[in-house]
């Protein structure tokens, strides 16, 4: 299994993963095709193991079994460093920027990261006169160039929010898996990020975890839906809405009815 | 522009102080001036782990002590060692310190870091105290002569003069604090700075935070192996209790402290400070380091951030008293 | 009995003494760490100093069960003191991830702060407690003697480890002490005065380290780098007993309180380099099971 070579459209593939907490079995034989460039939501009720799906992708945790295969290259147990490196970012559902740095300084660290300045001790930063202005643009293009200075601690809730989801975009990553970027977010404030999530993503691929059924079926091609760990369907939109059993065991109630 | 020439005319002022001292100054003073130098340094590569990437270390005194021991074990057992590479080799030992524990460091932050530094410095203590045959233990080692430097064009330079070494020293420890500060302001600077906001984010930015601590690390100890490099020169002695004693480890954090954390110049007035409290107390030796204790409690509680805050509190009311007049008078002239 | 024989039980007595003694100021010490991941540095210059309270009262009154009485409660509410108006007093500054650092720096103020008061006060030169007369001398036991003052401290620290036992897991105090350990913000979330609880945690740790210090005046003398020996000490107890763990706790000092005890005879000068590299190899490798650094 670990020589086969996985096709070239799949981005992402897990060959039967599955992980536990200690007893508790949380990722149950998880097999994943993520096609290139194309947006794959996840969703499924609290505690269905998602965010643990996506700390096992991005190699925070080691699955107990099964394989993960990242353009076609086995990348089970790798570090998060290292997978980010290949090119695959993530974002968080809580916050997760530097709180004490500017905005421009929060940012300008993942454009770092995208021009791979990473072990550079001769040269003044403000000097290297293409990140600030790379920076500078991508603020613009979000949005966020009237807080250039301001720390991301004082932002408020939506554009830190913006900034999150921004950090993981602005390393210019082949994959992104995006953990929740609407949550706790108002319907005007969630339209101006989908919009975001839709311009910043344009041609990559993405897996997105999303609570919000309309924001779910306006950015997928594909959803897959977790459910205790288990994954319970895969298909397209429209299929998962039409999917019996994933009406009875998450969408059922009013959400669908919204969304539909 | 204005704020440039201002910059300009504070460094032509610190720099020709620093030309003029041994002028101006006595022998006694000119020391004193030297070893508040030597501990700003020191203060100073703490401050490196400390402000910078948020680690608190309770062992760097380990750093300073191989860097002594280094320069002296050499100068003593190897007979005509020029000056300058055994300064480098103090920094060498305590960077090979530095590389041998940080696979061990690099995994741990907060107290756990806090502890084994302080563990690490221990098993120094007790190392060094046990190879007294080699180190002196107690007693340590002394007595040595510092050797000259011949310089091309002014020749041969006698170092056991206090000026001539003063020069040597200072531009040394001066040189040593620009490399240091230019460090902070490299792209691996910010990343330093990421590492003390948000581990997990700037691994999975893609740096590798272990490696980058490794290498901040050995920046830092270093720099502090220059310093206990000079300091053991500079004293003409080395011994365990100098240089690995109970507070040697502590007062660098406290100059830190009391300068403010968070910037890269508050050790310096930190340690100045330190030194301007100590000679005050001078009549009364055995109360200066009460007295110091109860100035960094009062610091902690009531200025947390240093005494650099004062300088920034005076210049903001100084900026709004400022736009005050100016709101006042200009402005009103305007509308009117 | 042979000669061995006895040097050898005599240096286990000497050990268990010790370690006792350590225990007293380690429990304290570990609780405090459990429950407000506070490293309280100055720990064990609460109990130094509790030795020069006890010397000086008895200075005073001559009588060794009135400073066993009173030191330890004056060092309580020095503890008490520090933990409401100075510890308190940081944590409202909303510091984020540098309280850390300003709790442990704070701390060290402290600790150099007693020294510094102590040597002033007292001077440098050791001190000498001595035993009340019905301590003194030797009690004959199963064919053998040991000294009287080395049995009461070990009668001493065990009626208050049990005593210690029954408040902390048999009272209602007991379960909320240990609930807070576990979790702060839970407990604080059952409507619990956390603030309260962890005060007298504090009062109790102190309180805890003054015993000792009064009990170890006469055994060992009393002078201002007594703290220096107990502080690394309780780090390697707390470090390898694991936070929080009074069990751990009590397991680790009797084994160092031995450790010392034999150490010097058998490998002179190496126990420190042993130990030390010990906790580093523990400390660096189960910092979450031994230690738990808080989020």
């Amino acid at each position: 299994m670990n020589d086969q070579h996985e096709p070239a459209d799949h981005i992402l593939t897990t060959r039967g993963l599955n992980h536990y907490f200690g007893e508790r079995q949380v990722l149950t034989d998880i097999q994943l095709e993520i096609q290139r460039g194309t947006r794959h939501a996840i969703i499924g009720p609290n505690g269905a193991g998602k965010t643990t799906l996506f700390n096992t992708i991005t190699g925070k945790y080691k699955p107990k079994s099964g394989r993960i295969f990242f353009k076609g290259k086995d990348v089970t147990g790798f570090k998060p460093d290292k997978l980010a490196r290949m090119g695959l970012g993530r974002s968080f559902q809580i916050n997760s920027t530097f709180a004490g740095l500017s905005t421009f300084q929060n940012l300008r660290m993942a454009i770092l990261a995208r021009r791979k300045i990473r072990f550079n001790f001769f040269r003044f930063l403000d000097k290297i006169k293409s990140v600030t202005t790379e920076t500078d643009a991508f603020l613009r293009r979000i949005g966020l160039a009237a807080e250039r200075n301001l720390p991301a601690g004082l932002l408020s809730y939506g554009k830190h929010r913006c900034l999150e989801l921004s950090l993981a975009m602005a390393v210019d990553p082949e994959l992104v898996l995006l953990d929740e970027p609407a949550a706790g977010m108002s319907r005007e404030e969630t339209h101006k990020m989908v919009e975001l999530i839709r311009e910043l993503t344009q041609g990559k691929s993405v897996i997105i975890i999303e609570h919000d059924m309309d924001v779910v079926f306006s950015l997928a091609d594909r959803i897959t839906v977790l459910h205790h760990g288990e994954i319970l369907a895969t298909g397209s939109p429209s299929e998962i809405k039409s999917n019996q059993e994933v009406k009875d065991a998450y969408l059922g109630e009013a959400e669908v009815g919204n969304a539909a | 522009m204005k704020r440039q020439f201002g910059k300009w005319c504070a460094w032509a002022m610190i720099l020709g102080g620093l030309y003029m001292a041994p002028r101006v100054l006595g022998v006694f003073e000119l020391n004193v001036l030297l070893g508040t130098a030597i501990f700003a340094l020191f203060s100073l590569s703490l401050n490196l782990l400390l402000s910078f990437t948020g680690l608190l270390s309770f062992g760097h005194a380990m750093f300073f002590a191989a860097g002594a021991y280094g320069t002296v074990l050499v100068l003593t057992r190897l007979s005509g060692f020029p000056l300058l590479p055994l300064i480098g080799i103090g920094a060498a030992a305590a960077i090979g310190l530095a590389l041998l524990l940080s696979p061990l460091l690099v995994r741990v932050s907060g107290h756990a870091f806090a502890m084994l530094t302080m563990a690490f410095s221990q098993i120094m203590y007790a190392t060094v105290m046990k190879l007294s045959h080699i180190t002196g233990g107690n007693d340590g080692i002394s007595g040595f002569a510092i050797p000259s430097v011949s310089i091309p064009v002014v020749g041969v330079v006698d170092m056991a003069l206090e000026q001539n070494f003063y020069y040597f020293a200072i531009s040394i420890l001066g040189l040593s604090a620009w490399v240091m500060w230019f460090f902070t302001r490299t792209p691996f600077g910010s990343i330093m700075v990421g590492i003390r906001d948000n581990p997990e984010r700037v691994t999975y930015l893609g740096f590798s935070v272990p490696l980058s601590k490794a290498i901040i690390l050995c920046v830092s100890a270093g720099f502090a192996g220059v310093a206990g490099s000079i300091y053991a020169l500079f004293q003409n002695m080395v011994s365990v209790d100098g240089v690995l004693g109970p507070l040697s480890s502590f007062s660098p954090l406290i100059n830190c402290f009391i300068g403010g954390l968070g910037t890269f110049i508050g050790p310096i007035f930190g340690t100045g400070i330190g030194t301007i409290l100590l000679e005050l107390m001078s009549a009364h030796p055995e109360q200066a380091q009460l007295v110091f204790s109860l100035v960094l409690i009062a610091i902690v509680l009531f200025l947390p951030g240093g005494v650099i805050m004062l300088y920034w509190k005076a210049n903001t009311r100084w900026m709004a008293v400022r736009q005050n007049i100016q709101n006042r008078f200009f402005k009103r002239r305007i509308y009117e | 009995m042979n000669a061995i024989a006895v040097m050898l039980i005599t240096q286990a007595v000497h050990g268990l003494a010790y370690g006792m003694l350590l225990f007293l100021v380690a429990s304290g010490f570990t609780l405090i760490f459990g429950m407000m991941g506070i490293l309280n540095i100055a720990h064990a210059s609460f109990f130094m100093l509790a030795a020069y309270v006890a010397f000086q009262i008895m200075a005073w009154s001559g009588n060794f069960w009135l400073a066993l009485l009173l030191a330890p409660l004056a060092i309580a509410f020095l503890g008490i003191l520090m933990e409401r108006v100075m510890l308190r007093r940081i944590r409202r500054f909303k510091l984020g991830k540098a309280l850390v650092l300003f709790e442990l720096m704070l701390t060290v103020g402290i600790m150099v702060c007693i020294e510094e008061a102590v040597k002033n006060i007292w001077g440098t030169d050791p001190q000498i407690i001595n035993a009340p007369d019905a301590l003194r001398g030797l009690i004959p036991c199963f064919g053998m003697t040991y000294p009287a003052y080395r049995l009461f401290i070990i009668g001493l620290a065990c009626s208050i480890l049990i005593l210690l036992s029954i408040v902390l897991f048999k009272t209602r105090l007991g379960n909320i002490v240990r609930a807070a350990v576990q979790d702060a913000e839970m407990t604080v979330a059952l409507g619990i005065n956390v603030p309260l609880v962890f005060t007298f945690v504090f009062g109790l740790g102190t309180w805890l380290a003054g015993v000792a210090g009064v009990a170890a005046g006469p055994l060992l003398t009393v002078f201002p780098g007594l703290a220096n020996q107990m502080l690394l000490d309780s780090f390697i107890v707390v470090a390898l007993g694991g936070f929080g763990s009074l069990m751990g706790a009590f397991i680790i000092s009797m084994f160092l309180g031995e450790l010392t005890a034999f150490g010097v005879q058998f490998f002179p000068g190496y126990s420190t380099i042993i130990l030390f590299g010990f906790m580093a190899f523990v400390l660096t490798f189960r910092p979450l099971g031994l230690f738990g650094e808080r989020e």
